[in-house]
C-alpha cells in the first residue's frame, strides 16, 4: 500500500449544461489507481462511469464544467494545456472503446492505423512501426498477423477489431490502460477470449487498467479493486472480494443479485426495480432511495456519506450498519 | 458429368477466393470501377473525345484561324470532317480547339473549386461553432449571387484567356464542394474512430486531413464530376453571349454562337459542337457515377451491375 498512485482523482466534479439546467454526470468522485492494478468501475447506463474515464482523457466537450483534480504521475491533468493533453493521450494513457466495429477508420488498412498511433508519439521509420504493429498484432492473438495487418476493418470479425484495438493501444506500452466497456458488443463467446487478452497484455506490459463495466461477471474474472458508481456518485468502493462477498451496500448487493447465476436455487432473477434518477433533477437525499428495498425516512434527508467500513472498503448508505457483513458469503 | 465439373470448379474458385492475399483499396476499388458499365462507357469515351481534341489537329493541315475563302460554308467531306464556316475555317480543327478550352477550363475550375471548397467546408464542418456559422453564411451568400450576371461582369473585364475564365468560375462553384465537404464532415466528425484517434493523441490537423477528409473523397467525386459538367455548360453559355474567349480564338459555345444564324439552312454546325458539349458533360457524369460507387469506403465487394 505504500506505492505511489499512477492516477489520483479527488473530488471530481463534472457537469455538462443543456438547456433545461446542468446535468451533473460525475459528483465527488475520488480514486486511485496504483501501477500494474486493475480498478473495475462498474454501474448502471448513465452512472458517470464513462463520463469519469472521458474526464481523466479530457476528451470532454469544451462546454463541460469540472472541478477537482486528476493527478497523473503528479501532474495535474486537468491543467495541462493542449499539446502537452496529446503528449499524454494514447501514449501515456491509452483507451480502448466500447464498439470495435466503429472506432476503426474504414479507409485504412489495420496495420496502417496501428503505425499511426506509433508514429504519433515515436520517431520511428515506418518499416520499424510496421513491424511492430504486426507483432503487436501477434501478441493480441490475430492469427496469421502479417496478411491481416494488411487488410481493412471490414475484413476483421469483432472479436478480431477489438484485438486490433486493444493492440492500438498498447502500441505505445501505456501505464495506464482505459478500457471502457470493452467486450459490450462482442458476443459472448468472444468476450471471454478478449477479457484474456486484455489480461495478457496487462502482464506483457504492466500497465494499471481501469475497466470500466456493467457485468459483474467480467469484474470478478479481472479486477483487483471495485468501485460501484451510482447517480453520478461513489457508492462502495473495496476489493474484489469486499464487493463480492462483503458488500454492506444495497445498490452493490442489488446490483450483485441481478447477476445470472447458473447455480441458483431460486428460478428467478432479481432485476433491481425503477429506472436510474435523472442527473437533472436529482431525487432529495440518497439517490437510491425510490428503488431501495432497505430505504427509510432519513434516506430522504441526506445523501449518506462514503464511509469508511474497513481496510480499502467503504460504503455509501446510511443503513451500512444494518447490513449483515457476510450475509453473502451462503450464495 | 458436364454440371458436376463446373460446380467443382465453383468450389474451388470460392476457395481460392477464401485464401487469397488481401487486395488493397486503391485495387478493390479500381476492380469496383471496372465492373461499372456506364463509367467505363464515361471514362472510355472520354478519353476518345479527348485524344480527338489533340490528335485530330496535328493529322489535320488546317489551321483553326486561318480562313481560305475559297472553300466557305462546305458541310462535311474527308477534307473537311466538320465542313467550314463562313469565311472557310475548318471546323474539326476548331471544334477541337475549342473543345480543349472546355475540358481544361472544365477541369481547372473543378481543380481550384475543389481544393479550396473542400478544406474550407471540412473546416467549417470540423470545428464547428463560431467558425462553421461564418463560413455557412458565405456559402449561402455565394450560393444566392445570379452566377451569370456576375460572370458577364467579371468575364468582360478579366475574361480574355482560359485560365483567368477559370478562375473566376471556380470563385462561384467552390460553395458546391464546400457544402457536400461540410456535411460529410459534420456526420464523420462524430465517428468513434475520430474520438479514438483524439483518445491516440493525433492533433486536429492529423484527424482532419487523415481520418476525415479520405471519408469525404467519395462524396465529393460525385460532386466534381457534376461541376466539371455544369462548368462546360456555364462556359460555353458565357461563349455563347460573346464572354468567352476572345476571337479569332474559339469556344464550343461560340461556335454554336456562331452558327445560330444560318440554323435554318445548315443546322448541322449547330449541332455538331452542341452535341459535343452533350457527349463531354455525359460521360464526366458516368464517370462521377462510377467513381463514386468504387471509391465508397463501406462498399465491400464487386457489384454485378
Amino acid at each position: 500500500m505504500t506505492t505511489e498512485p499512477l492516477l489520483r482523482v479527488d473530488h471530481l466534479e463534472v457537469g455538462f449544461p443543456s438547456k433545461a439546467g446542468v446535468v451533473q454526470a460525475v459528483t465527488d468522485v475520488s480514486f486511485e489507481v496504483r501501477p500494474g492494478e486493475t480498478l473495475a468501475v462498474v454501474g448502471e447506463s448513465g452512472s458517470g462511469k464513462s463520463v469519469t474515464a472521458l474526464t481523466v482523457m479530457r476528451l470532454h466537450p469544451k462546454s463541460t464544467r469540472i472541478s477537482g483534480s486528476i493527478m497523473f504521475e503528479g501532474r495535474d491533468l486537468l491543467a495541462l494545456d493542449d499539446d502537452e493533453v496529446r503528449a499524454v493521450r494514447g501514449n501515456e494513457i491509452a483507451m480502448i472503446f466500447q464498439d470495435p466495429m466503429t472506432a476503426l477508420n474504414p479507409v485504412f488498412s489495420v496495420g496502417s492505423q496501428i503505425v499511426e498511433s506509433i508514429r504519433i508519439h515515436q520517431k520511428v521509420s515506418k518499416q520499424a512501426a510496421w513491424n511492430r504493429a504486426v507483432e503487436l498484432l501477434a501478441l493480441v492473438g490475430v492469427p496469421e498477423p502479417k496478411r491481416r495487418a494488411e487488410q481493412y476493418p471490414h475484413e476483421y470479425s469483432g472479436g478480431m477489431r477489438q484485438r486490433a484495438m486493444i493492440a492500438m493501444a498498447i502500441s505505445n506500452e501505456p501505464k495506464l490502460l482505459i478500457a471502457d466497456e470493452p467486450t459490450t458488443a462482442l458476443d459472448v463467446t468472444v468476450q471471454a477470449q478478449v477479457m484474456d487478452v486484455l489480461h495478457d497484455v496487462q502482464q506483457a506490459t504492466g500497465s494499471a487498467m481501469m475497466l470500466i463495466t456493467h457485468d459483474l461477471g467480467l469484474v470478478a474474472g479481472s479486477a483487483d479493486r471495485v468501485q460501484v458508481m451510482y447517480a453520478s456518485r461513489l457508492v462502495e468502493t473495496g476489493g474484489v472480494d469486499d464487493i463480492f462477498y462483503r458488500s454492506r451496500n444495497p445498490y452493490t448487493r442489488a446490483l450483485l443479485d441481478s447477476i445470472p447465476d447458473l447455480l441458483a436455487t431460486s428460478a428467478r432473477l432479481e432485476p433491481i426495480p425503477g429506472n436510474p434518477p435523472s442527473l437533472l433533477n436529482p431525487p432529495s437525499g440518497c439517490p437510491f432511495r425510490p428503488r431501495c428495498l432497505m430505504a427509510i425516512e432519513h434516506c430522504a434527508e441526506s445523501v449518506p456519506e462514503l464511509v469508511s467500513i474497513g481496510e480499502g472498503h467503504a460504503s455509501r448508505c446510511h443503513r451500512t450498519a444494518d447490513i449483515e457483513p457476510t450475509a453473502e458469503a451462503t450464495s | 458429368m458436364n454440371t458436376v465439373d463446373t460446380t467443382s470448379l465453383a468450389a474451388a474458385d470460392a476457395l481460392e477466393g477464401l485464401s487469397e492475399q488481401p487486395k488493397s483499396f486503391g485495387r478493390l476499388a479500381w476492380e469496383r470501377f471496372i465492373h461499372h458499365r456506364l463509367a467505363l462507357v464515361g471514362l472510355i469515351g472520354l478519353i476518345l473525345i479527348v485524344a480527338s481534341f489533340f490528335i485530330g489537329p496535328m493529322v489535320n493541315d488546317y489551321a483553326f484561324d486561318k480562313p481560305d475563302v475559297l472553300n466557305r460554308l462546305q458541310g462535311p467531306s474527308r477534307e473537311h470532317w466538320f465542313g467550314t464556316d463562313e469565311i472557310g475555317r475548318d471546323l474539326f480543327v476548331r471544334t477541337a480547339r475549342g473543345g480543349r478550352y472546355s475540358i481544361l477550363i472544365g477541369l481547372l475550375s473543378a481543380l481550384v473549386s475543389t481544393a479550396v471548397g473542400t478544406l474550407i467546408g471540412a473546416t467549417a464542418g470540423y470545428f464547428g461553432k463560431a467558425i462553421d456559422a461564418v463560413i455557412a453564411q458565405v456559402i449561402n451568400l455565394v450560393l444566392v449571387v445570379p452566377g451569370l450576371i456576375v460572370l458577364s461582369v467579371f468575364a468582360l473585364n478579366f475574361g480574355s484567356n482560359w485560365w483567368r475564365l477559370s478562375l473566376v468560375l471556380a470563385a462561384l462553384s467552390w460553395v458546391r464542394i464546400a457544402r457536400v465537404a461540410r456535411g460529410v464532415v459534420l456526420s464523420i466528425k462524430e465517428q468513434d474512430y475520430v474520438m479514438a484517434a483524439r483518445a491516440a493523441g493525433a492533433s486536429h490537423t492529423r484527424i482532419l486531413f487523415r481520418h476525415i477528409l479520405p471519408n469525404v473523397v467519395g462524396a465529393v467525386t460525385v460532386e466534381i464530376t457534376l461541376l466539371v459538367g455544369s462548368i462546360i455548360v456555364l462556359e460555353s453559355t458565357l461563349s455563347f453571349l460573346g464572354l468567352g474567349v476572345r476571337p479569332p480564338d474559339t469556344s464550343l459555345g461560340r461556335l454554336v454562337a456562331d452558327a445560330k444564324g444560318n440554323i435554318d439552312n445548315d443546322p448541322l454546325r449547330v449541332l455538331t459542337p452542341g452535341l459535343v458539349i452533350v457527349l463531354i458533360v455525359l460521360c464526366v457524369n458516368f464517370l462521377g457515377d462510377g467513381l463514386r460507387d468504387a471509391l465508397d469506403p463501406r462498399a465491400r465487394s464487386n457489384r454485378d451491375d
